[in-house]
């Protein structure tokens, strides 16, 4: 069933972008290469692991192995509206309902044999423990190894040598479960162009940031922890350049147009993944989101000479792997960079770093003038959110806003 | 020239008409029921009974309230946080935390010095704590909402309701029924339920709430229980109710009629 969804979305983009071959299109390329890394998922013919959303897909990539985060098939089935069935299933088999909806629909999807079968696992201890225990389930449920990444809530040199050493033996994990050792030379590569990539991540970010921004709502939603996963390979860079050039021609045609942005705003954390009209909701008010807190670049240039040490750093810079200060200072920095008139923090029901950091953002974002709207909603599960009521609040901060 | 807030609320829908010196001409107060368009022409229709002027002599019409899109000939719709706000400092002027206790929300709106909005926080996941909680729990108490207020009078137990549920805690008064639990007591347990969620609504406001002024609208304002319960979980003698605190949300809606058409 899977297979045919994503088979079919790969047609149907494909024919829209062969209508206009010379045309960017990033949204859509990137809504392609998604598509087909979905189909890989479950076409059965290649070599899979689940990963939890620190992985070093760029390592993994090198290796051969496509490798996804279990969020990534909670979102889908969201954006797909079948992720209540899933849901419903995992409830049923004794979840807890206000648990967090993205790990109850992999559940779910697990427990109904609608999730590939993996070759290996491999849990990461960042952003959440909810994560690893859906980890620890599935690999029960599909009698597969597990190998657990402790991501230590520091920067400091030891921190940076224990995650070293974990990823070096994780990549000695692979290639015992593969049957291909590591190569250096294709780890090398890899990294270059993770480097590549970053380089155009980096101007994209920088184009967001214009005022006008020349990003909608929508242009850079769920752009930077997903293309974590494309990370390591000549498509990720392809990707990237596309949305790099689409942000390029709409400001060089000044295409942004500054009435539909009296008011910018930041989204924290994950965005709704359901179909849910956010970015209409927020034009209405002459609101648009101009950043994402998954949207930035925390770390150095990888360095392939030193492969596991670069990853190790890159994986303990992101602020979700450390501690509240952290991510608070991260959340100041982004606000200032992209002149933010306000923050929209969703607190993902049953979420630890959702709803956990709720009134230390808060009060960080209030400390340097940025009026925060916490919701209480459910990004995944559609039951659990009332439009009426988010619309209210939507309304009711965008006139806070405006005086 | 004349203005007119209307608030379709979920349990009741109110208009206020006021005159240009922004004096209050006429008010109402209907039940919203099923059929929120005829207590919109309900209410239209009473407040220019009151004041003996026509339609054609209202010069802006702003509506609020979940229900704020259904007036068809309004000139604006503003949301309930705003006109609530707006509405209390004309009739309780410096206040500067508001709590609205409405039919399906509650709500603690941050005044500025300036009278804007700095901040607000609502109930997101239920309606327990609001009126329609209240409804529920006079229903359990076999009396009339209207005798809820003083029904906590002389009760002295630290009892609180466990459960905010609307649902559960309605089964949770008939068991304190059965067991004996004196009709006071269980009424105190209620408030003190209610006030505790609405304290942590503030809290998340406004950190500190000493010396400020702290106001009540929305027809919860009038159970005199709760707002007993509201004052010793707010350690405040005074939370001011304004005369009609169910009309505050519609009089804010007239008088942001009347600036916009200044």
């Amino acid at each position: 069933m899977m297979y045919d969804y994503f088979s079919s979305i790969v047609t149907g983009i494909t024919a829209k972008l062969e209508q206009d071959p010379q045309g960017i299109h990033a949204r859509k390329r990137y809504a392609l290469a998604v598509a087909t890394l979905g189909r890989r998922l479950y076409s059965g013919d290649a070599r899979i692991a689940w990963c939890g959303v620190t992985a070093p897909f760029d390592l993994l990539n090198s290796m051969g192995v496509t490798s996804c985060f279990v969020e990534f098939v909670g979102a889908m089935l969201a954006s797909t509206e079948t992720a209540e069935l899933f849901m419903q299933g995992a409830e049923d088999a004794g979840y807890a309902a206000d648990s967090c909806a993205y790990h109850r629909a992999v559940t779910g999807a697990m427990l109904k044999s609608a999730m590939p079968v993996p070759d290996f696992i491999i849990g990461t201890s960042s952003p959440c423990t909810a994560g690893l225990a859906v980890m620890e389930n599935m690999a029960k449920q599909y009698n597969r190894d597990l190998f657990v990444v402790n991501v230590p809530q520091s920067e400091s040199p030891d921190a940076v040598r224990f995650l070293a050493r974990q990823i070096e033996e994780m990549a000695g994990f692979v290639g015992d479960h593969t049957g291909q050792a590591l190569s250096r030379n294709r780890l090398g590569e890899a990294l270059e162009l993770t480097n590549e990539a970053t380089v155009l991540i980096k101007e994209i970010y920088g184009l967001a940031k214009q005022k006008p921004s020349p990003v909608d709502s929508r242009f850079l939603n769920n752009f930077g922890v997903v293309i974590t996963l494309f990370m390591g390979t000549r498509e990720g860079v392809d990707i990237c350049r596309g949305f790099r050039d689409e942000l390029r021609h709409r400001v060089a045609t000044n295409a942004m147009d500054a009435s539909q942005e009296r008011i910018r705003l930041m989204w924290v954390q994950n965005r709704i993944q359901f179909p849910f009209p956010l970015e209409s909701m927020l034009a209405e008010y002459g609101a648009k989101i101009v950043v994402d807190e998954l949207n930035d670049v925390t770390w150095e240039p990888m360095d392939p000479d030193n492969p596991f040490e670069s990853i190790a750093r890159r994986i303990l810079s992101i602020p979700f792997s450390r501690n509240a200060d952290a991510r608070v200072t991260h959340l100041q920095t982004l606000a200032r960079e992209y002149q933010i008139d306000g923050a929209i923090n969703p607190c993902h029901w049953g979420c630890r770093q959702g709803t956990g950091l709720r009134g230390i953002i808060s009060n960080g974002l209030k400390e340097i003038g940025v009026p925060v709207l916490n919701l209480e909603i459910d990004c995944v599960d559609s039951r659990n959110l009332a439009e009426g009521q988010i619309h209210t609040r939507f309304e009711a901060f965008t006139e806070m806003i405006q005086g | 020239m004349y203005f007119l807030g209307i608030d379709i609320g979920s349990l009741s829908c109110d208009a206020v008409l006021i005159d240009e010196a922004k004096n209050v001409v006429s008010s109402s107060v209907v039940p919203t029921g099923v059929r929120n368009l005829e207590a919109i022409a309900r209410v239209t229709k009473d407040v220019l009974e009151q004041s003996g002027i026509s339609e054609g002599d209202i010069a802006a019409i702003i509506s609020t309230g979940y229900g704020r899109t259904r007036v068809e000939n309004r000139d604006g719709a503003v949301t309930e946080i705003t006109c609530h706000a707006k509405g209390i400092q004309e009739v309780i002027p410096g206040t500067r935390v508001l709590i609205d206790i409405g039919g399906q929300d509650s709500k603690a709106i941050h005044i500025g010095e300036n009278g804007n909005v700095l901040d607000f926080a609502m109930n997101d996941k239920c309606a327990a704590g609001t009126g329609r909680f209240l409804e529920a729990m006079a229903r359990a108490l076999e009396v009339d909402i209207l005798d809820l207020g003083d029904l906590d009078r002389g009760a002295e137990s630290d009892l609180v309701l466990s459960s905010m549920c609307t649902v559960f805690a309605e089964s949770e008064v008939v068991s304190l029924i059965a067991n004996g639990t004196e009709q006071r007591e269980i009424a105190r347990g209620m408030n003190r339920a209610i006030a505790s969620r609405t304290f942590s609504l503030v809290k998340r406001v406004a950190r500190e709430i000493d010396g400020l002024t702290i106001s009540m609208s929305g027809g919860v304002a009038l159970n005199s229980g709760v707002v007993r319960a509201l004052r010793e979980s707010l350690k405040t003698d005074t939370i001011h109710i304004p005369e009609k605190p169910d009309t505050i949300g519609a009089l804010g809606a007239a008088l942001i009629a009347r600036e916009r058409k200044a």
